[in-house]
């Protein structure tokens, strides 16, 4: 059985994100920053009534920061009742992806990548990365703050 | 099932009515207890604990709630027999009966939260049949035929079946009602709880019992409800009040006259004449979740007017004529304020009511102690929204608690330092503004010593009350202090300080003089949800900050800022200055470099003065941009909780504009007075 991904670009690499973990995606005009937040929080903005962090994740994968575009957009995701953004360079594409082609990331991969990264996948020629939604927006910290 | 909505809000109702009657109840118990100690009779407080009691029974019996039927039964028996005594109920007997109201309490929150039943002391249950002088229970023998079909038959306790047959052997009929619930009925308002309330304003209703009805050819099955009462309404009265053919109104059984011997009991539930329908006239009770729907509907309104207001004003840029479309907007503005005050007025609860249960507490902790107290209550007609008043009310109870625990002295004691033995405990409520309610809890007892609080912190002894209370805050000092002396229970004043200060955004002070007395004050906000801010600029990006929090806005002069010497800012200018403010020095913070943002590049010209606890602080700012009523939504993620943000709000443009808690920045800075460093 395969299974729906979100497909987005965050500096030249793709990745990707099951579509049942995927609230919505909206275009990004910016985000009210929160002071003393941590560094990789590029602010708060409303979806839909409510206020959802944005989590910047070149910062967050220790990018160069770019200039926003208009292929700029925030991918709201959920994880238990806790919606959250990411914020990617670009978002347009949904994809199969089957059980079969999502393979564990090479060792030195999982090392560099800080465990964000939790399979990589082959499509045709390309690869793309299957992130790990709860550890980008650092779940497993709660309860250290 | 077609009923299921009909059961469920009969539910919510439920448990709301029995938290008025279980109020009431320990009122009028109180209330009994304060005319015992005089020598003198309550005959009225004892009917209206009896019909309270009886009406618990009944909501109880209907929900199937059957530990709370067993104990008000019996404690409506002890009060049958109170009655018949000139109401003069023996002393210990309010200890037992406020027990079982206690009981009540437990097996009704029990069943709200859907948890396991507590178990009912049997000590309890014996202790309320011995209150009945020479009863013993149920001891009637059922002489009187009832016509009862086996489902009902066994759905009633034998002292059901009993207080039917009393009524017919005193001249009332027992009646059977059957309603069935359905979309239509409801459609009309025919609920089985308004039902019940109908045909109870005919007659004494026993007990309801539901039935379930099965599908037939012509009818889907669901649930019906029989209701069992005894009356002198006539079987066309019973159909009309419960929206029902008068088929569905048969006898149990005829009256009978009454036995000669029967005594001329005062039937307790008759109404007294002079109350009747003093509470239900006019009134009603509303679920708090519809009147947060409503709160919610109107925030987004609030929310859209301030889009509304923003495109005018980009109309007005673009040079268009827009005066009537202003006008209009104005005329919108000032009805959705009245709409506002009028769902903030729906809201409100009588503090005083609130307070009243504290003289229920005081009477526990005068009795664990021995300790003489009287406790005034004070809080005149001063209303406040019911979830402020849930908030606060267990802060209060703890300083009332700590009072009597830990500063008033034993009366002996008392004696020798010639203070009355009687101490006073004082909880007093005023309404400082249109927005702030006051609250003080005052005792007349030896008042706070700060050597040994210092003590007990591993701190230098605090100068002035400010500290000594910042010193008293501090996590798990209160608690240490309390397990080493009487109480050992409850919270700390930590606990206090966070639902008064981070809560509900209010201030709480002491004042405690040795030998006299302590103070404690605590100012908390009327209502939550929707409050007047101040907007303003900072490092370009707009803020917001309650009004409520700021004590003024002055102007700043640059030039006659002064900084001191700053070792350890490595260069740069220290982040606090001084200021002169009507004749004395206030340190003054780049609200930008406070914030993280870095240096300015303008001078600020306006600073926000914020005062906590006797300490003055002004934050300067780029530019003041106005005053908003904004509806201020906590950021609950925990990538946005950050200490000195309260919150967010839309003011009309969609985005999030972040509300400061300044006091909270101050904290986070390092900037509050001795002592407090570390303390949120």
């Amino acid at each position: 059985m395969s299974e729906l991904h979100v497909v987005f670009r965050v500096a030249s690499t793709e990745y990707v994100i099951p579509a049942s973990e995927v609230l919505r995606m909206e275009s990004y005009e910016g985000a009210t920053p929160v002071p003393g937040a941590p560094p990789y929080l590029a602010g708060v903005v409303q979806v839909r009534g409510r206020f959802v962090p944005v989590v910047d994740l070149r910062a967050r994968f220790g990018l160069p920061p770019a200039p926003l575009s208009i292929d700029s957009r925030i991918v709201v995701g959920q994880s238990g009742d806790r919606p959250v953004a990411l914020l990617v360079d670009s978002a347009r594409e949904v994809l199969h992806l089957s059980p079969e082609q999502l393979r564990p990331p090479p060792p030195m991969v999982v090392e560099q990548c800080a465990g964000y990264v939790s399979a990589v996948a082959r499509v045709g020629e390309r690869f793309v990365m299957l992130i790990d939604f709860r550890k980008v927006i650092g779940e497993e910290q709660r309860d250290e703050g | 099932m077609t009923s299921a909505g009909d059961l469920g809000d009969f539910r919510t109702s439920y448990l709301g009515e029995v938290e008025e009657l279980l109020a009431a109840a320990n009122a009028q118990l109180l209330a009994i207890d304060a005319s015992l100690r005089k020598g003198e009779s309550n005959v009225r407080a004892v009917r209206e604990l009896f019909r309270a009691l009886h009406t618990i029974k009944g909501l109880s019996a209907m929900v199937g709630v059957e530990p709370v039927v067993a104990i008000t039964h019996r404690m409506e028996s002890a009060l049958r027999a109170t009655d018949r005594a000139n109401g003069r109920l023996p002393l210990p007997a309010i200890d037992v009966l406020l027990r079982g109201v206690r009981m009540v309490e437990q097996h009704v929150s029990a069943y709200a939260d859907d948890g396991a039943p507590p178990v009912t002391p049997p000590g309890l249950l014996d202790a309320l049949d011995a209150l009945e002088p020479g009863a013993a229970p149920t001891a009637v023998t059922n002489e009187v035929a009832l016509d009862l079909e086996p489902a009902v038959a066994k759905a009633l306790a034998a002292f059901e079946l009993d207080e039917l047959a009393r009524g017919v052997r005193e001249g009332r009929r027992a009646v059977r009602v059957d309603f069935a619930p359905s979309s239509e009925r409801a459609a009309a308002g025919l609920t089985i709880t308004t039902v019940r309330e109908q045909v109870g304003g005919l007659g004494e209703i026993v007990k309801v019992v539901p039935l379930s009805v099965p599908a037939t050819a012509t009818a889907p099955g669901g649930i019906a409800f029989a209701l069992l009462l005894l009356t002198a309404a006539s079987d066309e009265a019973l159909a009309r009040a419960a929206g029902v053919g008068v088929e569905a109104v048969r006898p149990l059984a005829a009256a009978r006259a009454p036995a000669p011997e029967a005594p001329a009991v005062v039937d307790l539930l008759e109404p007294d004449p002079h109350e009747q329908d003093v509470h239900r006239r006019g009134a009603m009770r509303v679920d708090v979740g519809r009147l947060d729907e409503a709160m919610e509907s109107l925030a987004a309104l609030i929310v859209s007017r301030a889009r509304l207001g923003r495109e005018l004003a980009a109309l007005t840029a673009r040079g268009v004529d827009v005066r009537d479309l202003a006008l209009a907007l104005q005329d919108d503005s000032r009805r959705i304020r009245d709409l506002r005050s009028s769902i903030l007025r729906i809201r409100m609860v009588p503090v005083a009511e609130a307070l009243e249960r504290l003289r229920l507490v005081v009477r526990g902790l005068r009795r664990a102690s021995g300790k003489l107290v009287r406790l005034d209550l004070d809080a005149g007609q001063v209303e406040c929204d019911k979830a402020v008043a849930d908030r606060v009310f267990p802060a209060v109870v703890h300083l009332v608690r700590n009072a009597v625990d830990h500063a008033i002295e034993a009366p002996a004691e008392r004696r020798q330092r010639g203070k009355p033995e009687e101490a006073s405990v004082r909880v007093a409520c005023v309404a400082r503004s249109n927005t702030q309610l006051e609250l003080t809890v005052s005792d007349d007892g030896r008042g706070v010593d700060r050597e040994r609080v210092a003590r007990r912190a591993s701190r230098p002894v605090p100068e002035g009350d400010a500290a000594l209370l910042h010193l008293l805050c501090l996590a798990g000092l209160s608690t240490r202090a309390e397990a080493s002396t009487t109480s050992g229970r409850g919270m700390g004043m930590d606990i206090v300080r966070r639902i008064v200060v981070e809560e509900l955004g209010g201030e709480l002070l002491l004042r405690t003089e040795r030998g006299a007395g302590t103070t404690f004050t605590l100012r908390v906000p009327l209502t939550l949800a929707v409050v007047e801010a101040f907007a303003f600029e900072c490092a370009e990006q707009r803020f917001l900050v309650p009004l409520a929090t700021v004590d003024e806005i002055v102007e700043v002069d640059p030039g006659r800022v002064a900084y001191g010497p700053s070792p350890r800012s490595a260069g740069a200018r220290g982040l606090v200055g001084v200021m002169e403010r009507r004749g004395s020095a206030i340190p003054v913070v780049d609200l930008d470099a406070a914030l993280g943002f870095g240096a300015r590049r303008s001078p600020a010209l306006r600073a926000l003065v914020v005062r906590r606890d006797g300490d003055v602080i002004a934050f300067a700012v780029d530019r003041m941009l106005g005053q908003h009523e904004v509806v201020v939504r906590p950021l609950t993620d925990p990538l946005l909780k950050v200490t000195g943000v309260a919150g967010a709000a839309d003011l009309g443009d969609g985005r999030p504009t972040l509300v400061l808690d300044l006091v909270a920045l101050r904290v986070r800075l390092g900037l509050g007075p001795a002592g407090s460093r570390g303390v949120r």
